[in-house]
């Protein structure tokens, strides 16, 4: 694969996260002046995200601590730029990484599980397919919170102040 | 409203108004969305521009906000003299405009020491600020939920199936929201429409019948009460926040009944 593919796949996958960070955003009412930032963070945070996966080989719970954590840690500046909370910034990015094909296949096992209860084989092949993707729902969820969160541990006094000193023209 | 007085006559004239001013203010943050500590932080803050003291005690349905004087001093009974009120936190959608905005009018608040009146009246003009159109929103979810598709690896047809489908759902979830159907329904009804119509066209074309399956119904996902309630648990605010993470839970549980319904009929093609 030629550096050109690699550069142009994690520019498209930043694109897509983008548009899909807008969107999540706007179900949520934001200020117009963050739909920027917000593009911006969830592009780097599931760019970052799928380079990890795709081309260092992490896992995906993993590889969704770190891209929480540069979101997280990235919308403290973006914060003061735009004089938004940083969870008004967060919040939508993350949304594009929720991991909902592994969400689906554990509700789709659990149908599949209870259809199947007759035949042994069946029945523990989609137990066995129930855990192993509620646990990895369970887990990428957990640590996309726990590392967009993280700033407002490490920072406490850091992430309370970007909307002051706010312009009046600023609100919209 | 319930109102408690202490039994001696309150020396601060002010601290009726504040009190009821606060019980607005958090009442409508708290209702929009925000997280309990930003709600507790930004009502002292306004406190504080009076030389007052709050404290805010938050449930999921109702909230009690009590004022009472900073240098307080005790009557000759050793009783302290504060003003509490109890309200209903209302609920509403999630308007993050007014968590960014209303923030910063705390910050005014204090570092302008505004008067009850300009405050009240940069309240109600926060509160009164025009929200993005409907139609906008819709156009965009779809758009966010066509990319979702895009991410998960579905081609141009799967796309455009999941655009319309994810249009249709959210308009028909807008709808029932406006026409105040019972919160859980709007989420069986319209993950169940969403899912249907993506599941009816692989009737037409099967291309990525798994990743549309997948992708037709995430737009309902309830993020924002889901890291809510992380943070409120982590920043000691247990009660709220398990509240929170249940009511989440339960949304997204029927999400999945909806879904689950469609996989129900259309299982055979789907393994």
């Amino acid at each position: 694969m030629t550096i050109l593919q690699i550069t142009t796949e994690i520019l498209t996958d930043a694109f897509f996260a983008a548009l899909a960070g807008i969107g999540f955003g706007a179900i949520s009412n934001p200020p117009r002046r963050a739909f920027v930032f917000i593009a911006l963070l969830a592009a780097m945070g599931h760019a970052l995200r799928f380079v990890l996966m795709h081309h260092f080989h992490y896992d995906i719970a993993t590889a969704s601590l770190y891209a929480g954590l540069l979101i997280g840690f990235t919308s403290v500046p973006f914060g003061y730029f735009c004089h938004c909370p940083t969870t008004v910034l967060y919040m939508p990015a993350l949304l594009p990484m929720i991991p909902g094909k592994f969400a689906y296949n554990t509700l789709f096992s659990i149908m599949m599980f209870l259809q199947n209860m007759g035949e042994k084989a069946h029945r523990d092949m989609y137990m066995d397919e129930f855990f192993s993707n509620g646990i990895v729902t369970i887990s990428v969820v957990f640590l996309l919170a726990v590392g967009a969160t993280m700033p407002v541990f490490l920072l406490p006094r850091g992430v309370y102040r970007m909307t002051r000193h706010m312009k009046k023209s600023d609100i919209q | 409203m319930q109102e408690f007085k202490s039994s001696q006559q309150l020396d601060h004239p002010q601290l009726p108004a504040v009190a009821h001013f606060l019980g607005d203010y958090a009442g409508h943050l708290l209702g929009c969305g925000v997280h309990t500590s930003r709600v507790v932080r930004n009502s002292k803050r306004i406190a504080e521009s009076f030389n007052m003291d709050v404290t805010v005690t938050t449930l999921m349905r109702t909230m009690t906000v009590s004022v009472k004087p900073k240098n307080l001093v005790k009557d000759e009974d050793g009783k302290e003299s504060a003003y509490t009120i109890v309200l209903d936190v209302p609920t509403g959608p999630i308007l993050f405009a007014h968590n960014a905005n209303l923030s910063a009018l705390s910050w005014d608040a204090l570092d302008q020491k505004l008067s009850l009146e300009v405050l009240r009246e940069r309240f109600e003009k926060i509160k009164a600020l025009p929200l993005i159109n409907p139609w906008v929103i819709l156009l965009l979810a779809s758009l966010a939920n066509m990319s979702f598709c895009k991410l998960f690896g579905g081609g141009a047809i799967a796309m455009g199936i999941v655009f319309i489908a994810t249009a249709i759902g959210f308009r028909c979830r807008q709808l029932m929201t406006k026409w105040k159907f019972n919160h859980y329904m709007v989420f069986i009804l319209s993950a169940f429409i969403a899912s249907m119509l993506c599941a009816s066209s692989f009737t037409i074309t099967p291309a990525d019948s798994e990743i549309v399956m997948v992708t037709s119904v995430l737009y309902l996902i309830p993020g924002v009460p889901l890291v809510n309630g992380v943070v409120d648990i982590i920043e000691g605010f247990t009660l709220v926040g398990v509240a929170r993470l249940i009511k989440a839970l339960l949304l997204i549980l029927s999400l999945a009944v909806g879904l689950g319904a469609t996989l129900m009929i259309f299982k055979n093609s789907l393994l």
